[in-house]
């Protein structure tokens, strides 16, 4: 097999074509387009409902070259898990691929996901994170962070954009004790090559979670659908790790805790946001920070959190990452 | 009763150019429906919306196809289809160009008064950004009578305003009056035939069953796996990447990056653009290294 | 050939092994349950060779199955009442995609006023969901009938999913001498599935896009003619399980003592064998009494309905449901079937939450379709057995 290792090893034939209808600058499709060109031809895909599954095929057109599979939005586990069984049972030794997005992950999925993974099913489950029911047109998910709008987590006169704190379904999905979870972003290049060859060459259940980056649901430049992972990591918006059979490693740690407010002011979803919330988050962020990376994030820019009580995040030490 | 159909593209606003034009219609003492071409499409992607107005209650629910006025906000739409298929023999035409309405060409048998408005600059000038409905419907006004430009002014005021704040609700009234004022009036004279577009239209014993396709040609279109190509979505893009081969160090990320896969990575590892299907988003530019990639405004084919 | 005296369930057991049947999700749920535990008891000893995936909800089940049904083997699965109801959306995924998934449904009340009891207000809701059903008898009409389900699902002509109804306890707890097949003599009978459309890297195929208006009429219209042509497979599946076996059931539904008959019922499921005691005893009173088994309600037999009751005086039809608001579904569908029919027609309602049928009540029914086709003004629909007065 060719193991991949960087960039250059990825091979230049793609999965999901071009001339699909996603939006200009769209993350997801990013994401989605590379895990697909790494898993390969030998690869059979289920979408459940999502953006990907609007953009990627529109009956008779379909930009996947690998054969594609849709029926529902809370079955990704479920449904790939019957087609891995009848792979095995005809003697295909094929790789089977979920994409499902946060809503059909974090939410309604949740269930056959939480199956899936305890079952220990044969079948890499991707979760392509955009923080929000973006194909619906931008309803709040329980990825969506702290502070961000929505259209139904609306700014209001009273109450201003998302009061919860985003669920950190990586970890939740590493306690079913599967092989292989990781946590990916598509401008961290050589972490996401590495990762998703792991995932390829682990046999057992493996869940890949990538942050998508998306334009109209975050209120970003078309250009920034990449770049801006750099920040989301950089601030602890999110942390690159794996979780080998139990045994959890940060992959990537930023030098110095970046201060939220750079992540935030690029998003129009961000951008009614008070002191008071961004404290909130920040000081969420440094939890986490100490959480995730096992060292104190330094001040500024960590303030000393002004609501601790409601922060969701226990300060658990991550199994001691 | 009139009928109008607006063609955009997904996130031009040409839904609430639709319902605008029906509110103002409504304040103007006529009854009005406004509604999209119910799809799952994406920004950039060719869009409907359609709008009836008469002096009793609309009835119907159809969508349009013999529109009385035809809004294209967006020149391109005239490229990829007969867009003006259906215009009643009276009908009018407003777009947005940068053309005189003589130098509009919709296609054979389109003769029809026509109203061209350079929209697209003057949304920048107005409202320091590219969106092109509001300015759409001041020139919509200056061409086509039946609802006056203050009505339209007003629901644009009032239904923008609600949803972007006052400020924008104004500014976007200003556009219309401005796009009202520069509006050319002359007379479009359709030339150039359509090429047939290839169609799939199976009947229901010619479908191969379950949903189900593999990669094939049917009348001559390419369905099933690997069969988007067929789609140009570089038609969308307003900005046009510009490679510099000579800075680039070949260290891949644009071509990495690309979420249309309009870069291609050649055998030396330098790239080549896929203009057909290069959206113009300018992620290669933004995440190259060494400022090998440029983004120029409008569509071009380098 | 073996005859063992075993329940409705083990016998759906014993039909889905000797079918060789492939995968089976399960998920447990009164009355179905004691299927998936026999089928991962033969898995267990060795003698079934599938893999029971044991899904963490029936949603999750007939995922499971449209998505193993999809990667191209023999899928089987089982369920009752709440659950075929939470996998109400996946049937919908199963049937236009058509995968010829066979599952059982032990019929049970569904919903409040909640009970375990038989009712078939859990399968006849879904019969415009794709899928054939076909309710049966008997312990051994149970076990053939899936045997033969594979048959006329896998069918190229068909490729539609199938519901198996046995009414629960009734038939799924009842323990009865059931004759169960050679595997040799079964394997003769269905050949190997062959499917269509499956996901498999070496020939891509994309099976279930998002689809437009310009196409989904005609694939609906598709599926329509589809359920409507099983109808010819039914009748030659019926035929050749009857060359191989001996037991025929004569396809869409079954005709008894109606050569003459002048008053008739029709309806499914398990009342049946007690209806045709009432017709025994009401034929050796000299009453001209009929009648027909109804084994399928899709493909419904509406036009073979009509020429079978044409010249009857009076037909009753039973319903084990309610539609609310009138009749039961077999009624209105048994009616508008009839239309233009000079029979007069009635509807029974009985055995509503489990309430037993007795021989009685069934003569109570032909009591009220003779008073009909003798010109005597009866309820259109009467509930039987319910306490308090009909309005």
């Amino acid at each position: 097999m060719n193991r991949m290792s960087s960039m250059k090893d990825v091979p230049r034939e793609d999965m999901l074509i071009h001339g699909h209808g996603a939006c200009p600058g769209c993350g997801y499709a990013a994401t989605a387009k590379n895990i697909a060109k790494m898993l390969g031809p030998n690869t059979v895909v289920y979408v459940p409902a999502s953006c990907l599954v609007v953009f990627g095929a529109l009956y008779p057109i379909s930009s996947w070259k690998i054969p594609y599979f849709f029926t529902a939005f809370e079955n990704t586990g479920a449904v790939t898990a019957g087609i891995k069984a009848a792979l095995r049972r005809r003697g295909v030794d094929a790789t089977v691929v979920g994409m499902a997005g946060d809503g059909g992950t974090f939410d309604i999925g949740l269930q056959a996901l939480s199956g899936a993974a305890e079952r220990n099913e044969d079948v890499i489950y991707v979760c392509l994170d955009n923080e929000a029911y973006m194909n619906t047109g931008i309803q709040r998910s329980s990825a969506t962070p702290f502070g961000a709008w929505t259209t139904t987590t609306p700014v209001g006169q009273v109450v201003k954009g998302n009061r919860y704190f985003k669920k950190d379904i990586a970890r939740i999905v590493a306690d079913h004790n599967v092989p292989y979870v990781a946590t990916l972003s598509v401008a961290h290049f050589t972490d996401f090559v590495r990762k998703v060859q792991k995932a390829k060459e682990t046999k057992g259940f493996r869940f890949l979670h990538c942050l998508t980056p998306c334009i109209p649901g975050w209120r970003i430049e078309p250009s920034k659908g990449v770049s801006i992972n750099r920040l989301a990591v950089d601030t602890g918006m999110w942390t690159l790790y794996e979780v080998v059979n139990g045994v959890p490693k940060v992959t990537y740690k930023p030098k110095t805790i970046v201060p939220v407010t750079e992540y935030l002011k690029l998003q129009g979803r961000f951008k009614h946001m008070s002191e008071e919330d961004i404290l909130t988050l920040q000081g969420w962020l440094c939890e986490k920070w100490r959480a995730h990376y096992g060292e104190e994030p330094g001040s500024p820019p960590c303030p000393v959190p002004v609501h601790e009580e409601v922060l969701a995040h226990d300060g658990d030490p991550l199994y001691g990452i | 009763m009139y009928e109008i159909r607006f063609h955009g593209r997904g996130g031009q606003g040409a839904v609430m150019a639709a319902q605008s034009l029906a509110d103002a219609a409504v304040r103007s003492g006529f009854h009005a429906q406004a509604f999209p071409y119910f799809g799952a499409e994406r920004r950039g992607a060719p869009v409907q919306a359609y709008a009836r107005i008469d002096t009793k209650k609309v009835r119907t629910k159809s969508q349009v196809y013999n529109p009385d006025l035809l809004v294209i906000m967006d020149e391109s739409l005239s490229e990829l289809a007969d867009i003006a298929a259906g215009l009643k023999p009276d009908g009018r035409v407003v777009m947005n160009t940068t053309k005189r309405p003589e130098e509009v060409d919709l296609g054979k048998g389109v003769d029809a008064v026509c109203g061209t408005v350079d929209a697209s600059a003057l949304a920048l000038e107005v409202l320091k950004m590219p969106v092109v409905n509001t300015s759409m419907l001041g020139a919509l006004a200056r061409v086509w009578d039946v609802v006056p430009l203050e009505s339209i002014v007003e629901a644009i005021e009032d239904r923008f305003g609600e949803k972007l704040g006052t400020r924008a609700g104004i500014l976007n009234g200003e556009a219309a009056r401005t796009a009202y004022d520069s509006t050319i009036i002359g007379r479009t004279l359709g030339r150039k035939e359509y090429g047939k577009l290839a169609e799939w239209a199976p009947a229901w014993n010619e479908i191969p069953i379950g949903n189900s396709l593999r990669s094939e040609t049917r009348d001559g279109v390419a369905v099933g796996p690997a069969s988007s190509s067929q789609n140009l979505t570089g038609r969308w893009k307003w900005s046009t990447p510009r490679y510099d081969r000579e800075k680039c160090i070949r260290c891949l990320r644009c071509w990495w990056s690309c979420p249309d896969s309009a870069v291609i990575r050649l055998d030396d590892d330098y790239m080549r653009w896929d203009m057909d299907h290069c959206k113009g988003c300018g992620i290669c530019a933004d995440i190259c290294p060494v400022n090998a990639i440029e983004m120029v405004q409008g569509a071009h084919t380098w | 050939m073996v005859v063992r005296t075993i329940t409705g369930d083990a016998a759906v057991a014993y039909a889905a092994m000797l079918a060789r049947a492939e995968v089976v999700p399960g998920f447990p749920i009164t009355p179905q349950t004691v299927i998936i535990e026999q089928i991962t008891e033969f898995i267990n000893d060795g003698i079934m060779d599938a893999d029971f995936i044991p899904a963490e909800s029936e949603h999750s089940v007939m995922s499971v199955a449209v998505g193993a049904s999809a990667g191209g083997v023999r899928t089987f699965t089982a369920t009752s009442s709440q659950g075929l109801a939470l996998m109400y959306e996946m049937l919908f995924a199963a049937a236009p995609s058509r995968l010829p998934v066979v599952m059982a449904v032990a019929n049970r009340s569904l919903g409040a006023a909640s009970g375990i009891w038989t009712e078939h207000n859990d399968s006849q809701p879904v019969r415009e969901s794709g899928w054939l059903q076909v309710y049966v008898e008997d312990n051994q009409e149970a076990l053939d009938m899936t045997i033969q389900a594979f048959r006329i699902a896998e069918d190229h002509r068909v490729m539609l999913p199938i519901m198996v109804c046995l009414d629960g306890f009734i038939l799924s707890h009842v323990v009865e001498g059931v004759d169960i097949p050679e595997q040799s003599l079964v394997d003769s009978f269905l050949p190997k599935f062959v499917p269509v459309n499956v996901l498999d890297p070496k020939d891509p195929f994309m099976i279930n896009p998002v689809t437009p208006p310009e196409f989904a009429t005609e694939m609906r219209y598709q599926q329509d003619r589809a359920v409507e042509g099983s109808k010819l497979v039914i009748a030659e599946v019926d035929e050749q399980y009857a060359a191989v076996t001996g037991r025929r059931y004569g396809g869409l539904f079954e005709e008894y003592r109606m050569e003459d008959a002048e008053i008739a019922l029709v309806g499914a499921g398990t009342w049946t064998g007690i209806a045709r005691e009432a017709v025994d005893q009401l034929r050796a009173e000299g009453k001209k009494a009929g009648l027909i088994k109804l084994r399928f309600m899709r493909p419904f037999p509406g036009e073979e309905l009509k020429r079978a009751t044409a010249g009857l005086k009076g037909l009753g039809v039973f319903d084990r449901s309610a539609a609310f608001n009138g009749y039961g579904p077999v009624f209105t569908e048994t009616r508008n079937a009839l239309y233009g029919s000079s029979v007069p027609i009635t509807d029974h309602v009985a055995g509503i939450g489990g309430r037993d049928i007795t021989v009685d009540v069934v003569r109570e029914m032909y009591d009220i379709v003779e008073r009909n086709a003798s010109g005597e003004k009866v309820r259109e629909c009467t509930w039987h057995g319910l306490r308090g007065e009909q309005r």
